[in-house]
């Protein structure tokens, strides 16, 4: 039983406190009405707070700017509260009320009876287990019912969180659907980009980078991924899926803003710092007879964020 | 009275001060060093050419080391040592710009006459400023700056939002037009650069005046705390919890528990 | 008038017998019982703006060129959605006023329960016989964050569509049933058009009903028990003090409700919060920073910046580490707080009996100390989640602020547990002398 800190009669702690009162005494103290005086501070705040109320309906039906109606209905609605609160205190005479608490638990008889209408003693044990077996099987069904009723809710997981994006061959185009010409960046540029007719494709969208192809340290089977200079890398990240849509130019990094992940440009998109813990998917690229950049084949991963079969 | 000699003091200071107003109006040769009063100790005044002074060799001369040999502006490591000048359509502003002396800029009214400096803005003007600001479309700007350009200087162009290697995007919130067409291009320090192969003039005209409107955006919903988004939220929500509960405080004055 | 009706209403419903005892119903006077009322009030709210917003929001993600009164976003391709967003906030009269008290109000409703958290769990309040409302309180809690996560989320801003891609991806990374829970509760492979159907049903229906529901029972369990006390004067195991429902408890409630109410409203008119037409409407190539989800999400926000690199493969399995940042460690700080008064009970307190006399914080140094530690863990992942806004602020470069925070996660709690146990060890032996 935990200590009662306070005193446990009901006279209060050497008398510094007065002790309170019993709830039925309450009844004797109403009859002194508060005094007058006390009762205009909580006039004036419904007073002011009526002539707030009325300023807002008026801004309401004439202006109706966001601020003012803001204001007026604030201030209305807290000199109303303060009206109120104003109220409780000069009613409540300062006198705390003290009454009994109830046991949380019921008397152990009134229990016994409540129990012995579901356990009769003795009789219809069979009724009962048929009873209880019954309940189950219903529960169940309904419970086996509504998580099938979830299968409504979408198709199973299919291909296209494993499948294709890129195909060999595949012209880069832009945000605008136009071919990507081998001209198109100089050194420490950067553009958005697209397989030919996925324009706008959540998981197709690739960065397009130019950059000296002298400082290029990708590994060695993707020496021939980056012709001219120019890498393209998924552009989503593979932490929890945002757009790495921030590109620094001289240092050569790729800054994903949501978790601050940062990939190195010149080595294949390798994770340099923050929570991501793979590197970008690589596109490889080559530069067509037709004077614009193709995909050279799929990324070199599944783009994206990691999952359980990834 | 106290106030008859005041009176008098006062006339005694119109009357003297009168004629210095009036001589300040005009721009007399050695009044003020004021810049547009050109004084050019001698030299170009002896010299007095006889062609209009050749803007294109001025500028060489004097601009093309912060600015760059076709005005494209001059990449430092860090900051930028001279912004581009190849949107700036309006003499005025290189006239200004010479003349004050912005930022790291140093001021030209000593160094070059008044028609020497007209020459210079007039080959910026027509020679150097290859970028159109024509054709700019506020709701095409907008989609664009939020596809390139938002991801580093922020939806609302205020930047300040990631120092990442001592690297912060700058705010774009007092950046002139013109500066801004011409960096986009430029792509100084850290930012990439944006050739017409991937932003068209007429593309980067719509940046422009994207940006020209965040400067100055509606807000019509009260203040915008500084633009930073949910943490500021978040921050005066608790704030005004704690107000909340200090009014708590003052409901149950008194209450003992 | 009202005596008319009153006489009409109980000449049907028989009142008189139960209303004299709500009546005189006690409710203990403190400024720390009235948190879980302005969480209510602000539920309160939360519905009669939804109601007025929901009338004008389409939730549809159907692909709109917008040629509406915001001249900016003139010419923009957009879902329907967030059409309605920008119409509720420029055209609909007063309803930036309304979109702008809801989301302000979610954001102090949150804060209050999590303040009303604090206070039951550092007095001790959830134990017995209150343990059942210590689960519904925590439900309630849960309920909350997921409805105003699907709330923002269905107005479709880039900001709040980048919170659903890692939304997204920390349910793709639960292991073995990531996929298949991940196409369920989102509708399919993302970007789904489903997925706004199914946050608008779980955020106008669903959740809101629940957390009614639950609200309800709440209030009668702490009805039917009768509110805790702290110790004083008069006030036992098995004798209750406060006031009197009726005039003062009723006079002061309603004044919370009204002053709760005009709080949020003035915040609602001074202060822009969530301007959508800023951020633009979500597209997947485009990203901002900045990017945080509202506060009461920021402790995961934070632990996703904040974890490094680091996955495990298990066979031809992957957990990646998003896993843990964004699905364990909320399981985790959940499950030990669904668990922690039957943990103190069964294995630390031994106690069985009935507690209506609040235990100051200093009675229990452990439990104090561990509260201390923990929530000074989830303020650092708040921190956190703003890294970048702080380093920004100090010229500090991010990947040194995150070093330091990494290391003050363990750190601060460590020391802040100890220095809490300290301290109530301290005031407890002043108070109760050695033997304590």
């Amino acid at each position: 039983m935990s200590a009662n800190r306070g005193g446990s009669e009901n006279t209060g702690d050497s008398g510094r406190n007065p002790a309170p009162m019993q709830s039925g005494e309450h009844k004797q103290k109403q009859q002194e009405a508060p005094k007058k005086a006390q009762i205009v501070p909580v006039f004036i705040a419904f007073l002011f707070g009526a002539a707030a109320a009325i300023t807002f309906l008026y801004v309401y039906w004439t202006t109706y700017q966001t601020m003012l109606m803001g204001w007026t209905l604030g201030l209305s609605l807290a000199l109303f509260g303060v009206a109120f609160v104003l109220w409780g205190h000069e009613s409540s005479l300062g006198k705390e009320v003290s009454q009994p608490r109830e046991i949380p638990s019921s008397d152990p008889k009134e229990r016994q009876l409540v129990f012995e209408e579901f356990y009769p003693p003795g009789e219809g044990i069979q009724r009962r287990r048929l009873l209880a077996v019954m309940g189950t099987a219903v529960a169940a069904f309904f419970a086996a019912t509504v998580v099938s009723f979830l299968r409504s809710f979408t198709n199973p997981p299919d291909q296209s969180l494993f499948g294709e994006v890129w195909k060999s061959g595949d012209r880069l185009v832009d945000t605008d659907g136009k071919p990507v010409p081998n001209n198109a960046l100089v050194t420490g540029s950067t553009m958005i980009v697209f397989p030919e007719g996925q324009v706008g494709s959540v998981h197709a969208q690739t960065v397009l980078i130019r950059v000296n192809p002298a400082d290029l340290r990708l590994p060695p089977d993707r020496s021939d991924w980056a012709p001219m200079g120019y890498v393209a890398y998924s552009r989503v990240c593979t932490h929890a899926g945002c757009p790495v849509a921030e590109f620094q130019a001289e240092s050569n990094v790729l800054l994903c803003p949501c978790h601050q992940s940062t990939f190195a440009v010149l080595e294949g998109a390798r994770p340099t710092g923050g929570p991501a813990a793979r590197s970008l998917a690589q596109l490889p690229l080559y530069a067509g007879g037709d004077g614009f950049l193709h995909a050279g084949g799929d990324f070199s991963k599944k783009p994206g964020p990691g999952f359980w079969r990834i | 009275m106290v106030v008859r000699p005041c009176l008098v003091l006062l006339l005694f200071l119109l009357l003297t001060l009168a004629p210095h107003a009036a001589l300040c109006q005009q721009p007399a040769s050695g009044s003020t060093p004021a810049p547009t009063s050109a004084p050019a100790p001698g030299s170009a005044q002896a010299n007095a050419p006889a062609s209009p002074p050749d803007g294109k060799a001025l500028y060489e001369q004097h601009c093309v080391a912060c600015h760059g040999e076709n005005g494209e502006g001059v990449n430092a490591t860090i900051s930028f040592a001279g912004p581009p000048l190849i949107a700036v359509h309006n003499p005025a502003t290189v006239m200004t710009a010479m003349e004050v002396g912005p930022s790291h800029m140093p001021q030209f009214g000593y160094v070059l006459s008044v028609d020497e400096m007209h020459a210079v803005a007039d080959y910026v003007t027509q020679n150097l400023a290859t970028l159109s600001m024509q054709g700019g479309d506020l709701g095409k700007g907008g989609e664009l700056f939020r596809l390139y350009c938002a991801a580093c200087h922020g939806p609302e162009a205020r930047g300040d939002v990631l120092a990442f290697v001592g690297v912060n995007p700058p705010s774009l919130a007092t950046t002139d037009g013109p500066v801004i067409a011409g960096m986009i291009r430029m792509g100084p320090g850290p930012m990439p650069k944006f050739p017409p192969g991937v932003l068209s003039d007429q593309q980067v005209a719509s940046i422009v005046d994207y940006v020209q409107y965040m400067q100055h955006p509606e807000d019509p919903g009260g203040s915008p705390l500084g633009y930073y988004g949910p943490v500021a939220e978040g921050f005066i929500a608790w704030m005004m919890l704690f107000v909340i509960i200090g009014i708590c405080g003052w409901i149950e004055k008194g209450g003992k528990g | 008038m009202i005596p008319e009706i009153a006489r009409a209403l109980d000449a049907r419903l028989r009142m008189a017998k139960f209303a004299r005892k709500a009546l005189d119903h006690v409710f203990p006077d403190h400024w720390s019982f009235m948190l879980g009322e302005i969480a209510l009030y602000s539920f309160i709210l939360l519905i009669v703006t939804g109601a007025y917003l929901a009338t004008f929001f389409d939730a549809s993600s159907a692909k709109v060129i917008y040629h509406g009164s915001y001249k900016p976003l003139d010419g923009v391709k957009m879902t329907a959605a967030y059409q309605s967003a920008l119409h509720i906030s420029f055209d609909v009269r007063a309803g930036l006023l309304v979109r702008q008290i809801h989301h302000w109000g979610t954001l102090i409703f949150i804060a209050a329960i999590a303040a009303h958290l604090m206070r039951i769990y550092f007095t001790g309040a959830y134990r017995k016989p209150r343990e059942i409302n210590w689960v519904i309180g925590l439900t309630l809690l849960l309920l909350a964050i997921l409805n105003g996560y699907c709330g923002y989320s269905l107005v479709g801003d880039e900001l709040s569509g980048e919170g659903l891609r890692i939304g997204y991806a920390i349910a793709l990374s639960i292991p073995v049933i990531g996929p298949w829970f991940t196409f369920i509760f989102f509708g399919g492979q993302y970007p789904a058009s489903e997925t706004i159907s199914h946050l608008y049903m779980l955020h106008i229906f669903v959740v809101p009903a629940t957390i009614a529901v639950l609200i309800a029972a709440h209030l009668g369990i702490l009805w039917r028990q009768l509110h805790t006390n702290y110790p004083g004067p008069g006030r036992t195991e098995t004798q209750i003090v406060g006031s009197r429902l009726w005039p003062t408890y009723a006079a002061k409630s309603i004044g919370l409700l009204l002053l709760v109410f005009s709080c949020i409203t003035a915040l609602a008119g001074l202060v822009q919060i969530n301007p959508i037409w800023l951020y633009g409407p979500y597209s997947t190539a485009a990203s901002q920073p900045s990017a945080q989800p509202d506060w009461y999400l920021g402790w995961i926000e934070g632990a996703m910046r904040l974890f490094p690199g680091a996955n495990l493969r298990i066979g031809h399995g992957l957990i990646p580490e998003l896993f843990f940042s964004g699905a364990l460690l909320p399981a985790i700080v959940f499950g030990t707080l669904y668990a922690y008064p039957f943990i103190e009970r069964y294995f630390f307190t031994d106690d069985e009996s009935d507690h209506n006399v609040l235990r100051l914080p200093y009675e229990h140094p452990f439990n104090t100390a561990f509260g201390c530690a923990a929530f000074t863990f989830l303020l650092v992942l708040f921190f956190a989640a703003g890294d970048d806004i702080i380093a920004v602020a100090t010229n500090g470069s991010v990947v040194t602020i995150r070093t330091f925070l990494r290391i003050v996660l363990f750190a601060a709690p460590a020391a802040i547990g100890a220095i809490a146990f300290i301290l109530c060890s301290i005031i407890r032996r002043r108070r109760y002398g050695q033997n304590a």
